[in-house]
């Protein structure tokens, strides 16, 4: 903290740090809480899978770039697109967003010193990690799972995929639905119960909007996921007959409860996304958003209207035209609200005085990939269309324009804007405008001709082609495309690594920022504010009268909160100073409970059931573990 | 300001922390958390029982041939006497809301007591079944065992949750622990809906 404080400011501030330091070394590596600790660790694990998720990307595209070529067999390429797709949605775009954008941001944002579980949190990124590496543990062993990330039965049964590479999948994606509904349980009640006083629901900042939102369509749209999985592996270990036709099974089943969750995850997905952007287009517009309100409900709404559009993924499996209608219909609605927030940013930066730094222009090129996503994503609710599409490149030109569009944009644009405050340090502006253009000319080189490849015919997860039919030149632009992208990512990764050493010393608010992140120094110190941060705006650091009566708090001592680990809880809707709460501090049971749940998966995928039945004992003695000490004890 | 807004840290009796909870105008942290963890298996349950439904119309004779169809007396009393420990379940939950530790722990310990004989009776009936109708025999019988097993493992989720709080709290009462007691309270009740739905679905079966 900045030294220059009177001098009862300044031993009240010491005290703080005393209070809420951790413990150094490698056991204050394995027990930490702190939610900034471990967004940064969300961020790195997740960029590490992003990272393997992109070269078996280029693999495949180096496989494609000529007719007939031979890079990869056709088992490689079946491995290397599921482990693509479940990388990149699973274990990257999810975890980068809400886990370490989430983690990091939403406490900052609402003026809290921490999550409202903080061994939660920290059991939330072990079991990450662990479910991560347990499904690349069997792609290493040659075992990787092969079935598209979509997992289709009947191609994913026993009979047709004997290896263990679907279990590692199946049992994979079941542990990982452990973090993801540990994590948003951890978002909803922190963000219900520990606002800053005065932060009511509608001053609350979009992008803790767009948290919420996605923390609720993850509550109740993994479960079908897990269930799906479940039923899959009771098939496949113990000839339970969920998929088996003869025994009066059905296979559509696993894409009905497949889809239920997954076209909302595609808004879980996207969702925290348009937060970001919604965070950071004030800021370079100079200006509070435009229609605030209306953006928070339709955030919600997408949210919501998700739920009903799933079987439009399936239009070509013979379902009853009735059916098809009414969600080719819910597909249309769904335009509505994702139209309100594409209106609403284009009217903030229109009516502002717009600066072109390269977060808003991450922006900018996510709004128009975005667009563009959008309207070939319309087209498929033309039902007709659809059935001469499916399974074609046009699909996968499609949701790479919604999804590294819409997702990948933003979580640039992100980087680069909370660079400063994570670090403390500025990143090269002429360099990350550079890396910029060339990411969205290599974006744009990849993806759009693949557009025209889907038309023109080429299927789907084809590990090769025959040469003549039309499809060479686009496969080998879209490769060199895939490159370009590739070197544009390793600009910014260079920048921002160079930067961490030789940037400009940022400050508490390079950028002028709106939200409560902005009133702290870069980085913050553990407990996030000295004084809790009192609200009476959606744009709170704009309030200076707000922000300079912190600092006479800090002299008299008011809402300082320093007579142990505190933060204020405050009501749900009105955000009513309610309580001030002992949080927890370091703890060895989150990891514990993680390494148990990793020897259950582990002894379920090896069929050692007894050995699976202890290891949930020990589980439950970690839980045991962590509700042993409580508050008061500390 | 802020005195007056700290009595349940300090709230390590049961008056204490009963009052602690009357101040607190917001629900707790804990409870919340418990309401959302509910919210998801509701959806787990409740994607269970749209497939088992799917099932039901994808197949012309449910249960298949050859299968017995559920009997409905048994599993009904058995049903009734579970959710009738919702009663004393939440006499704990209000007990310990005014400060009285006995009659929490009593009216614990009366619901673990009627919640332990139902799920051991429950295993019994689990096992038989097994000797006559395998899960791998149809979709139905998978089906069935997955929603009966996947019900009784939280009824014993709920007896241990329970049965670990009656030992927190043979060491008095904190702020802790009566949001602890509201909270299994809670997700007691929850399993109690559960074995209603669950059994109804079942039985449909019979019909």
């Amino acid at each position: 903290m900045a030294i220059d404080l009177p001098i009862p400011a300044l031993r009240r501030v010491r005290r703080l740090d005393a209070i809420w330091a951790e413990t150094p070394g490698i056991v204050g590596f394995f027990t930490t809480v702190n939610h900034k600790r471990i967004g940064r660790r969300y961020f790195v694990t997740a960029f590490a899978f992003f990272v393997a998720g992109g070269v078996e990307a280029l693999l495949m595209r180096t496989q494609l770039a000529s007719a007939e070529n031979h890079v990869l067999g056709p088992k490689a390429f079946d491995q290397a697109f599921t482990m693509h797709g479940v990388t990149m949605i699973f274990l990257f775009v999810t975890p980068m967003l809400s886990g370490a954008f989430g983690n990091y941001l939403v406490p900052l944002q609402i003026g809290s010193r921490d999550m409202a579980f903080p061994r939660m949190n920290a059991l939330s990124y072990w079991t990450y990690l662990a479910s991560g590496l347990f499904i690349y543990s069997g792609f290493f062993l040659g075992d990787g799972p092969s079935a598209g990330w979509f997992n289709y039965v009947p191609l994913s049964a026993k009979t047709y995929s004997p290896d263990l590479g679907i279990d590692f999948y199946n049992l994979g994606l079941i542990f990982l639905a452990v973090s993801s509904t540990v994590g948003a349980t951890n978002f909803i009640v922190t963000i219900f119960k520990l606002r800053a006083p005065g932060m009511s629901l509608n001053r609350m900042p979009l992008f803790c909007w767009a948290i919420l939102a996605t923390s609720f369509s993850l509550v109740f749209a993994l479960p079908a996921l897990t269930a799906a999985n479940v039923m899959l592996e009771l098939d496949r270990k113990l000839g339970f007959q969920f998929f088996e036709r003869s025994r009066g099974g059905d296979s559509l089943l696993w894409q009905h409860l497949f889809w239920i969750f997954g076209h909302p995850d595609v808004y879980i997905i996207f969702i925290p996304a348009i937060g970001i952007v919604s965070s950071i287009i004030p800021t370079f517009a100079r200006r509070p958003m435009v229609a605030h309100n209306w953006l928070a409900i339709s955030t919600v709404l997408t949210a919501f209207i998700g739920f009903g559009v799933w079987v439009h993924h399936m239009f070509a499996t013979g379902l009853p035209q009735i059916t098809m209608v009414f969600y080719a219909a819910a597909s249309l609605v769904i335009v509505v609200p994702s139209g309100i927030q594409v209106f609403g940013w284009c009217a903030t930066l229109v009516k502002g005085r717009p600066e072109l730094k390269t977060p808003l222009l991450f922006t900018l090129g996510f709004i128009v990939t975005f667009v563009v996503g959008g309207l070939s994503g319309v087209m498929f609710a033309a039902i007709p269309f659809d059935q001469q599409v499916t399974d074609t490149y046009f699909v996968v030109a499609h949701f790479h324009y919604v999804l590294f569009g819409g997702a990948v944009f933003p979580i640039f644009a992100g980087i680069h804007y909370w660079y400063p405050k994570v670090t403390g340090r500025m990143y090269g502006e002429r360099l990350g405008q550079a890396s910029f253009w060339l990411f969205f000319a290599g974006f744009n080189l990849t993806f759009f001709p693949m557009h025209v490849m889907g038309l023109l015919g080429m299927p789907r997860r084809v590990y090769t082609y025959p040469a003549g039919m039309g499809w060479d030149a686009y496969n080998l632009i879209a490769t060199i495309g895939a490159f370009l992208l590739a070197g544009s990512i390793l600009l910014v990764v260079a920048n921002l690594f160079g930067s961490a050493f030789v940037g400009r010393v940022a400050g508490p608010d390079p950028w002028g920022g709106e939200t409560l992140e902005w009133a702290t120094t870069s980085p913050p110190p553990e407990f996030n504010f000295p004084v809790v941060p009192t609200v009476r705006s959606v744009s709170p650091v704009w309030d200076r009268p707000d922000r300079e009566e912190d600092e006479h708090r800090l002299q008299r001592g008011e809402l300082v909160l320093d007579a142990g680990h505190e933060t204020p809880a405050t009501t749900v809707l009105d955000g009513e100073l309610d309580e001030v709460l002992e949080m927890p501090g370091e703890s060895w049971s989150p990891l514990l409970l993680a390494l148990s749940l990793s020897l259950v998966f582990t002894m379920l995928l090896t069929s050692h059931y007894i050995v699976a039945a202890i290891a949930v004992g020990l589980g439950g003695l970690a839980l045991a573990s962590w509700h042993l000490k409580e508050p008061q004890d500390a | 300001m802020t005195a007056e807004l700290t009595p349940s840290m300090e709230a390590t009796t049961p008056r204490a922390a009963a009052r602690a909870a009357t101040l607190r105008r917001a629900r707790p942290n804990g409870w919340w958390g418990m309401a959302l963890l509910i919210a998801t298996e509701a959806t787990l349950f409740g994607v269970l029982i749209a497939s088992f439904f799917y099932l039901r119309f994808k197949n012309p004779h449910w249960p298949p041939a050859g299968t017995p169809k559920p009997k409905l007396l048994v599993p009904l009393v058995l049903a009734g006497v579970l959710v009738s420990t919702s009663v004393p379940m939440q006499i704990a939950a209000s007990a310990a809301r005014r400060g009285r530790l006995g009659l929490t722990r009593l009216a614990l310990g009366a619901s673990l007591f009627v919640g332990a004989g139902y799920l051991a009776m429950q295993i019994d009936r689990y096992a038989v079944s097994l000797r006559t109708l395998k899960p791998q025999e149809s979709a139905y019988a998978s089906i069935v065992y997955v929603l009966s097993g996947g019900h009784h493992a939280h009824v014993a989720v709920a007896l241990l949750l329970n049965a670990f709080l009656l030992m927190r709290l043979s060491r008095g009462m904190t702020n802790y622990r009566l949001i602890a007691v509201q909270s299994v309270a809670l997700y007691w009740h929850f399993v109690n809906v559960l074995a209603l739905v669950v059994t109804a679905t079942l039985l449909s079966a019979a019909a």
